[in-house]
């Protein structure tokens, strides 16, 4: 028995050979950097062996307001672009579909879907001289009568230009999944629906809508796993001094503590804190969502 | 009936309104900057955010762009870090995806669970920068090509697209005496056309659009990539680091510079190849999107 495996696996070591860089990537660069997470439990010595220093730092962690200021901003960020941002995606690609004009729709789609493609650098490039006094934004504001405003340094406004950017850079590349399942429903639903009277509306809550709940349960999920991130890349390219107190999140204070301040074992701690709680918000919801739709977020 | 079209005439009015102030929303600001990067300075100086046409055409910022020593420097560094980076990326995507693949592979489900584990469980920052530190790669742009060498994601969808490829075609190619990695190059990559092509877009996006991992590792300005250089000009604002004493002295038009319009010649610089690679991207990845609007 033992033997046919050996053999098998001898039969199959051309294949293993084609993983075997993939493998050494992962071991190199996840599971050796998961190994140095011991760090949060030690004290960091750059020529002689770490100092063993048991939960120091996560007592240091709990013990500062910093830190649960810092969890709040993450969670109430993580919850505007998750959450509030989502049903926009839905919207979004039905719109696309009630439009009759195929050539306009094709143009919404080419140019909805760049922004998906742009750097977090360029973007904030982009949009701080787009909201700054003098920039487009203010500028149309005042069409209206409204007056200008510097947003980017607006402690008041800035998480609403967090949320909005993303949304920008998200609204049409998120919403291919939700077209491309409203583009595959069979046609002769909608003409039964309209012999049988209905309008639009209908078709939209009785036809629509049900064909995308699945995805919507699937995305749903697949991004609670990623709830802690609130979008690193964003928050570090959008902040500033003036607004950073309300949009510092986990992983710009680690960022800030372990690569700026060289506070190791710290940041190690918070990034355990993290991934700890990621690994469990995923696990929950793909118990949950293989009671509630058969499917988990893997198979 | 006719009151039911007038109706209908009303909600597309209200649709393409509300899509096309949208797309302005993305149009707009994008050329913007172009128009700002092609204005002669005294004119871009006073260029108001909604105005997207060039004023007294110029090309003074991009001939400062294209003669700056750390700017050109990042650009090349940028290109080789894409390049190499991706045909790395490729390689190890699609041998990993064939193996994986094979529909008797004896060990497919505990490499599986290995790699959603690998792709859950971020470690951190730090834990990584220790590794890249131990392993001598410090200050190397070698780095940043190979801490992203695999993104489990992109293996998962190219998997996919391997999974597409008739058995019976391989099968075929195995009896006729085909070893494995002939059978990946003259069969399945070119039956999974559509997902090599897409795959290969979405690291090269990635790639190009790298800046966390090399501001970090890489220290030294004339080492790092363009994003990293755009990022301390557009977004920190650090003018005198990115145009230095020295450099601007270089300039007999000094004194007629404007810094945003600088930035918005440099913005435009990094959009180049991702204008480039868009179209290309959309024809094999959106295929699908795309064409169900011609339909109907």
């Amino acid at each position: 028995m033992k033997r046919s495996v050996a053999k098998r696996l001898w039969s199959e070591r051309v294949l293993y050979l084609m993983l075997f860089p993939t493998i050494l990537y992962f071991v190199l660069f996840r599971v050796l950097p998961i190994w140095n997470m011991r760090l949060a439990f030690y004290r960091f010595r750059t020529k002689s062996a770490w100092t063993f220093v048991g939960l120091t730092y996560f007592k240091m962690i709990f013990g500062s307001p910093e830190f649960f200021k810092i969890l709040q901003n993450t969670i109430i960020i993580s919850l505007m672009k998750y959450v509030l941002l989502f049903p926009f995606f839905v919207i979004f690609a039905i719109m696309l579909n009630e439009l009759r004009s195929n050539r306009f729709r094709k143009y919404v789609q080419v140019v909805s879907y760049l922004p998906h493609f742009l750097s977090w650098v360029v973007i904030a490039g982009i949009w701080i001289s787009m909201l700054s006094l003098q920039g487009g934004w203010n500028q149309f504001l005042s069409f209206f009568g409204i007056p200008a405003r510097d947003f980017m340094t607006d402690r008041t406004v800035i998480r609403w230009v967090l949320f909005f950017c993303e949304g920008w850079r998200s609204l049409g590349w998120d919403s291919i999944i939700y077209f491309t399942v409203i583009i595959a429903i069979n046609p002769s639903l909608f003409e039964a629906a309209q012999i049988d009277g209905g309008g639009r509306w209908v078709s939209i809550r009785h036809i629509i809508f049900p064909a995308l709940i699945t995805p919507m349960v699937t995305m749903f999920i697949l991004n609670l796993g990623f709830f802690l991130n609130a979008g690193f890349d964003q928050v570090l390219n959008f902040s500033n001094n003036a607004v950073l107190s309300t949009i510092d999140i986990l992983d710009t204070y680690i960022y800030r503590i372990g690569i700026q301040n060289g506070q190791y074992s710290l940041a190690t701690a918070v990034s355990l804190v993290k991934g700890v709680v990621g690994m469990v918000l995923v696990f929950t919801t793909h118990i949950f969502s293989k009671k509630m739709t058969g499917s988990g977020v893997w198979r | 009936m006719k009151r039911k079209s007038t109706r209908d005439n009303f909600l597309q009015l209200v649709l393409i309104v509300l899509l096309g102030f949208l797309t302005l929303t993305m149009i707009v600001p994008l050329l913007h900057i172009l128009a700002k990067s092609l204005s002669a300075p005294e004119q871009s100086i006073k260029m108001k955010g909604l105005e997207i046409f060039p004023k007294n055409f110029d090309l003074i910022n991009y001939r400062i762009v294209f003669s700056h020593p750390i700017l050109m420097a990042s650009l090349w560094n940028s290109i080789y870090v894409t390049v190499i980076g991706t045909v790395l990326n490729m390689l190890l995507t699609c041998t990993a995806a064939y193996a994986l693949t094979r529909p008797k592979l004896t060990l497919k489900k505990p490499l599986m669970v290995f790699l959603i584990i690998m792709m859950l469980f971020d470690p951190g920052i730090i834990p990584e920068y220790l590794v890249v530190k131990d392993l001598g790669l410090m200050g190397s742009r070698w780095s940043v090509i190979l801490v992203m060498a695999v993104n489990v994601y992109y293996l998962v969808i190219m998997m996919r697209y391997f999974e597409e490829v008739s058995p019976a075609v391989v099968e075929a190619a195995t009896v006729d005496g085909s070893g494995h990695m002939r059978t990946l190059f003259s069969i399945i990559l070119p039956l999974a056309q559509a997902g090599v092509v897409t795959i290969t877009m979405f690291y090269a996006v990635v790639r190009w659009n790298e800046y966390f991992r090399a501001s970090i590792y890489i220290m030294k300005a004339a080492d790092t990539v363009l994003q990293v250089i755009l990022r301390q000009f557009v977004v920190l604002g650090d003018t005198v680091s990115m145009v230095g004493q020295q450099n601007i002295f270089n300039y007999n038009d000094v004194a007629r510079m404007d810094y945003s319009a600088l930035k918005s010649a440099t913005i435009v610089v990094a959009l180049i190849p991702i204008l480039l690679i868009y179209p290309v991207t959309l024809r094999f990845y959106a295929r699908g999107a795309l064409a169900g609007s011609v339909k109907e």
